[in-house]
């Protein structure tokens, strides 16, 4: 997805001209909302969250609605007016400054290199500030969901929701739903901002799905569905394995999602950009009553092979490659922080380094908690298991390890600004990255290297996140909003 | 070689012929003063080597003799370590390598900056260690606990204002002593909810548990109800636990016997009631400084047929309440109502009326209940043995010549503040079982009624006199007279005391607390005689005795072997009298405040030589006039210094006193 958006961010440079309309730019997040993992999710949850899901799923207009329902009265509306009108004239500065560029690019072919890359880097500093601002802007609104939503507790999906809510009531920032009510000319002025939220979106509802789908492999049992009631789907494991499930027609390319192969289409000629051929496939499936299908993992013996007399069926398709990784696969991927905890799924080892060496509660028995009343509850359960309590020596060494926490600060810090982008990015995370480097070779993005650098970084989670890139993300401390992403997580942990 | 010989086949020496038995029993009737096993034992050979195993009990006064008492009494089960303020690594792996197998008991509830590889040893090598109390060990960490969990025989294990242990801590405690019996936790501020709750979990045995002033919420309650053997439960100052906590629990502990929820200001009736549903043998209930007493909140107590003992200090009751408590409470011995406003006549009468076996009653401060009270308390419960009605005012002088002509039961008696007079007292006096009297500020007795007190009260062992200005050496002398086994007698302000009462007191032997704050006529004559007659003296007051200079000091010094707390503030002692009660090897506690002959250099050389100095009050003067290291060493040697930086201050006569009092009080 994110490929996608950025794909067509770097379309939408190399059409800088001003060439207007890709509108209907957005077609990933309807369907994300049928997702079949969303919709589960949704069902499973309490009911008033699901019918704010299909309040959701609806069409245009319904943002209107739902902000109202969302009550996110509480933010300035006058502030972030006044952010976006600095944001506009900062965009029609730089869209200018570009038709500058390109109108003089013609006549100057021959000209030394120098120019052209002062110009790129004062591009690239305006974009920044204009990230820099589009970010916060949005940030400032996340403290009012937090608020509204501190009730509701697995509010890891909901989250994202109303991340997406929350983006297209800015205009010009429509990576999300909205994007069919702003004007498509309005869109293509602003390539680069575009690419951000939509990555923000995109990447952060990407995150949920993870999420909801670990939850589900697990929360699944309860399930029990009639044999015969449903239809049983078992993929071969080559396509299990395969990174890409949706291959372009034309050039063979491989993507994950299908939004991204639609986005990915519109390279291949104006027919694949037209509104229909850019919609979502449309489901006829609630017209006429089909078998609800369900999957089976293709290992003989496994308890998720439909063949197994205790047969309990994987929910989506999503669920057998994680089920299949985690149960049948080696585990290739080591964290690189204790070298100890393997896993056989990215985003369980990026979930596992996000906590691993926070772990201070310590057993007899050397088992780490990071929750005190874990351990307690562990060593109320284990006869002969203790508290181990640090001796004085180990006091000492207490610097050293605090200094570590203080490093993981800065990790967190990473994490906050962007905290949109995944918890544990998957496979698809890292390969966009590198389609990513490898457009940067592509002359006609030029401005962008910053900050697909920075998503990359960001995207790597394990890195220090700043590193290599510019800190222009740095001070943006929505705090609060960090807080609540964490705090989602743990309680998607909790129930899983 | 012929010589030993004769000597060995024909014993000279008498005491040889005795027994170790006969020895025995000599040594158990000489528990009352340490020296006299002392002096016994110092007779010969043999009856110094049966003392040493008679002995079961030591206190040493310091750590530095531990190694040397230890092997002279190897079958020492209790050690007291109260006396040393500090007990290093060294003495502590003495113990343990001295006596492995008897040692069952060792307290070290005043001791400081004990080492947690200290208590490892000892907890290791004593196996059959019982009881530890660590009680204000406020240095002890977590790694000392772990220590402590080696222990595991323990049954019994105090740990109150141990306050750097955490819920780690005490699970290591939990896990490792899994026999513990009893538990204390007062104050432990570290510990909370996953601590309590694994001790519960860990420890089955559990029969005493005191929780106070911890921060615990409800979480733990379940796993403590669900404890089997659970008789007394103390959770005082929870504040954590509430109504709303409490309405949930299923669980009910049957085994429970006493429970003290006093000052937890967040449970009311409701959720004490569906607390002690369950617990139908409940004997001992304390509610003091908790939610109003209601007719409804006595209601909860209506299954509790057992419940003999309720207290309700310093709550607000009202007259339903009393009236339920009374309906419900029919086991009901004792009563504490002190300092509770709403405690009326009526209120008071329907319990006195319903409940004749009532054996203790506390009134204090209800300064409501008349004269109609005390004639239902004479009238219907004849049987009480202690009265304790401390500033009743609106009670008349009459009504105590009713208590003293039916009360004949009474064993303790507190007329503190009241109106009683010469009548009343001499009525009294009937009450011959009489032990603890306390007579402070009754501005209306005199000589008169003390000396009928004095001839009949024989069993008095506790007399407080306290500003009762009416009293001389006449009344004294007849106390002293006939009240021999006289313990604690306190005469401050009593001006018109003089040496001859001191003379008289000294027939008492088995005084060990004597206080004459403010008696001017009191002199080092007076003293000398109280030192060399009452050798059990271990606290002694004589603030304000302007005419006790060195000689006093000097001769208690040498007699007063067993002093262990002295008050000198404002006589007349100088730097020689303090030095020489660095004789006094258990001196522990004194206090020094505007000592005109005292100098600095004085002060420093009395501290030094006073070797088990736990506690000096000092003028704050001192603070700087003295070379800091002094204080750094006295201070690692466990003394503690308290500074105070009061002025001299007029005596005031004692009705004025009174008055301001009152003044005050009305404030």
């Amino acid at each position: 997805m994110d490929l996608n958006n950025r794909l067509s961010g770097n379309e939408l440079q190399k059409n800088l001209s001003g060439q207007p309309g890709f509108g209907n730019f957005n077609t990933q997040h309807p369907q994300k909302w049928e997702d079949p993992s969303i919709i589960d999710y949704s069902m499973r949850i309490e009911p008033p969250f699901r019918g704010f899901n299909q309040v959701k799923v609806g069409q245009d207009g319904l943002v209107n609605e739902l902000r109202p329902t969302n009550k996110i009265q509480e933010w300035d509306p006058s502030a972030m007016l006044s952010s976006f009108s600095f944001l506009e004239q900062k965009i029609h500065q730089l869209r200018d400054l570009v038709h500058l560029i390109v109108g003089r690019r013609g006549q100057v072919l021959g000209r030394p290199d120098e120019l052209v890359t002062q110009q790129q880097q004062l591009i690239t500093a305006d974009l920044t500030s204009i990230i820099v601002q589009l970010i916060s802007t949005a940030g400032s609104l996340l403290p009012y969901v937090k608020s509204t939503h501190s009730a509701a507790p697995p509010s890891m999906g909901q989250f994202g929701q109303l991340g997406g809510a929350v983006f297209p009531s800015i205009p010009g920032l429509n990576g999300g739903i909205q994007l069919q009510n702003t004007s498509g000319s309005k869109v293509s002025n602003q390539p680069n901002q575009n690419d951000v939220s939509a990555n923000c979106g995109s990447e952060q509802n990407h995150n949920n799905e993870e999420h909801d789908l670990k939850e589900e492999e697990d929360a699944e049992e309860g399930e029990n569905l009639p044999p015969g009631s449903y239809e049983i789907l078992q993929p071969e494991k080559e396509e299990i394995l395969a990174p890409h499930t949706h291959f372009c027609t034309i050039c063979g390319k491989g993507f994950k999602r299908d939004a991204n192969l639609r986005m990915h289409m519109r390279g291949h000629g104006d027919e694949y950009k037209t509104p229909a051929a850019l919609a979502k496939p449309h489901k006829e499936s609630s017209s006429e009553p089909t078998l609800i299908k369900r999957y089976s993992c293709p290992c003989t013996g496994c308890k998720r092979n439909k063949d197994h007399k205790k047969f309990q069926p994987l929910k989506t398709i999503l669920c057998v490659k994680n089920h299949y990784k985690r149960t049948h696969c080696d585990k290739s991927y080591t964290c690189s922080r204790c070298n100890t905890k393997r896993f056989s799924v990215v985003a369980d080892l990026k979930t596992h380094e996000k906590h691993c060496g926070k772990d201070k509660w310590l057993c007899s028995c050397g088992t780490t908690f990071s929750r005190k009343d874990k351990l307690f509850g562990h060593i109320a359960l284990f006869q002969g298991h203790t508290p181990a309590i640090a001796s004085e020596e180990t006091k000492a060494q207490v610097g050293p390890f605090e200094r570590r926490e203080g490093n993981q600060v800065t990790n967190k810090v990473g994490s906050m600004n962007f905290n949109f982008s995944p918890n544990a990015s998957s496979e698809s995370g890292v390969q966009n990255i590198m389609n990513v480097k490898g457009n940067i070779d592509d002359p006609t993005t030029y401005f962008s290297p910053l900050n697909f650098d920075n998503l990359g970084g960001f995207n790597d989670f394990p890195r220090p996140p700043f590193d290599d890139s510019e800190s222009s993300f740095g001070f943006l401390l929505p705090g609060s909003c960090n807080y609540n992403q964490k705090s989602a997580a743990d309680d998607s942990n909790n129930l899983a | 070689m012929k010589r030993q010989k004769r000597e060995c086949s024909e014993p000279s020496n008498p005491f040889d012929v005795l027994s170790e038995e006969i020895i025995f029993l000599v040594l158990d009737l000489l528990e009352q003063n340490p020296l006299d096993k002392k002096a016994f034992s110092l007779v010969c050979k043999s009856i110094y080597a049966t003392e040493s195993k008679h002995r079961k009990t030591l206190r040493p006064l310091r750590q530095e003799f531990l190694p040397a008492i230890l092997s002279r009494y190897p079958y020492v089960s209790h050690l007291d370590l109260t006396l040393c303020a500090r007990v290093s690594d060294a003495s502590l792996s003495s113990i343990s390598n001295a006596c492995p197998s008897n040692l069952r008991s060792i307290d070290f509830s005043q001791s400081r900056l004990l080492s947690s590889s200290g208590l490892l040893g000892l907890a290791v090598n004593c196996k059959n260690l019982v009881e530890i109390n660590l009680s204000n060990g406020t240095e002890l960490k977590d790694s000392a606990m772990a220590a402590i969990a080696e222990a595991r025989n323990l049954e019994k294990l105090w740990l109150a204002r141990c306050k750097s242990i955490t819920d780690m801590g005490v699970g290591c405690v939990a896990v490792g002593c899994k026999k513990l019996k009893l538990l204390s936790l007062k104050w432990c501020l570290g510990v909370g909810d996953l601590g309590v709750g694994l001790v519960a979990v860990k420890c089955k045995e559990i029969r005493c548990l005191d929780l106070s002033y911890l921060p615990i919420t409800n979480k733990c309650l379940p796993s403590i109800l669900n404890l089997q053997y659970l008789e007394d439960l103390v959770l005082e100052g929870c504040f954590g636990i509430d109504d709303d906590s409490l309405g949930g629990l299923k669980h009910r502990c049957k085994s429970l016997k006493s429970l003290d929820m006093s000052s937890c200001q967040n449970i009311s009736h409701s959720g004490l009631s569906s607390l002690i549903s369950g617990t139908e043998g409940l004997q001992q209930l304390t509610l003091a400084y908790g939610s109003p007493v209601t007719a409804a909140f006595a209601d909860g107590l209506k299954k509790l047929s057992m419940l003999q003992s309720i207290k309700l200090d310093g709550s607000l009751i009202t007259c339903d309440g009393l009236k339920s408590i009374a309906d419900w409470c029919i086991s009901l011995r004792e009563l504490s109502l002190s300092k509770c406003p709403g405690v009326t006549d009526e209120g008071l009468s329907s319990v006195l009326t319903k409940r004749r076996d009532l054996r203790k009653l506390d009134i204090t401060c209800c300064r409501k209940i008349t004269d109609a009270s005390i004639a239902y308390i004479a009238n219907l419960c004849n049987s009480l043995t202690s009265l304790k009605m401390e500033s009743c005012t609106l009670i008349s002088r009459e009504a105590f010549v009713l208590i003293g002509q039916q009360c004949h039961s009474l064993e303790e008696l507190d007329l503190t503040d009241n109106e009683i007079d010469d009548e009343g007292l001499k009525s009294i006096s009937r009450c011959s079982k009489l032990s603890t009297l306390k007579l402070g500020i009754c501005l209306n007795i005199t000589d008169e009624g003390l000396i009928h007190v004095g001839r009949t009260c024989s069993k008095l062992k506790e007399l407080d006199l306290y500003r009762s200005v009416g009293i001389t050496d006449l009344g004294i002398l007849e106390v002293a007279r006939g009240c021999r086994d006289l313990e604690m007698i306190n005469v401050a302000y009593c001006k018109e005391i003089t040496d001859a009462s001191l003379l008289l007191l000294s027939k008492c032997s088995h005084l060990r607390t004597f206080e004459s704050r403010g008696c001017p006529l009191i002199s080092s004559f007076g003293l000398t005689a109280i030192a060399v007659g009452c050798k059990q003296l271990t606290k002694l007051d004589i603030k304000k005795c302007h005419n006790i200079d060195d000689n006093g000091m000097l001769q208690l010094a040498h007699f007063s072997q067993n002093l262990r707390q002295i008050n000198l503030s404002y006589s007349s002692v100088t730097d020689v009298g303090l030095l020489s009660l660095a004789s006094i090897s258990c001196l522990q506690n004194i206090t020094i405040l505007h000592l005109k002959g005292l100098t600095p250099n004085g002060l420093a050389a009395a501290l030094l030589a006073c070797r088990g100095l736990t506690k000096v009050k000092l003028q704050s003067a001192f603070k700087w006039s003295l070379p800091q290291p002094i204080f750094e060493h006295l201070e690692a040697r466990g003394c503690i210094f308290q500074w105070r930086d009061k002025v001299l201050q007029a005596e005031l006569d004692p009705k004025c006193w009174k008055l301001k009092l009152e003044d005050t009080e009305v404030e």
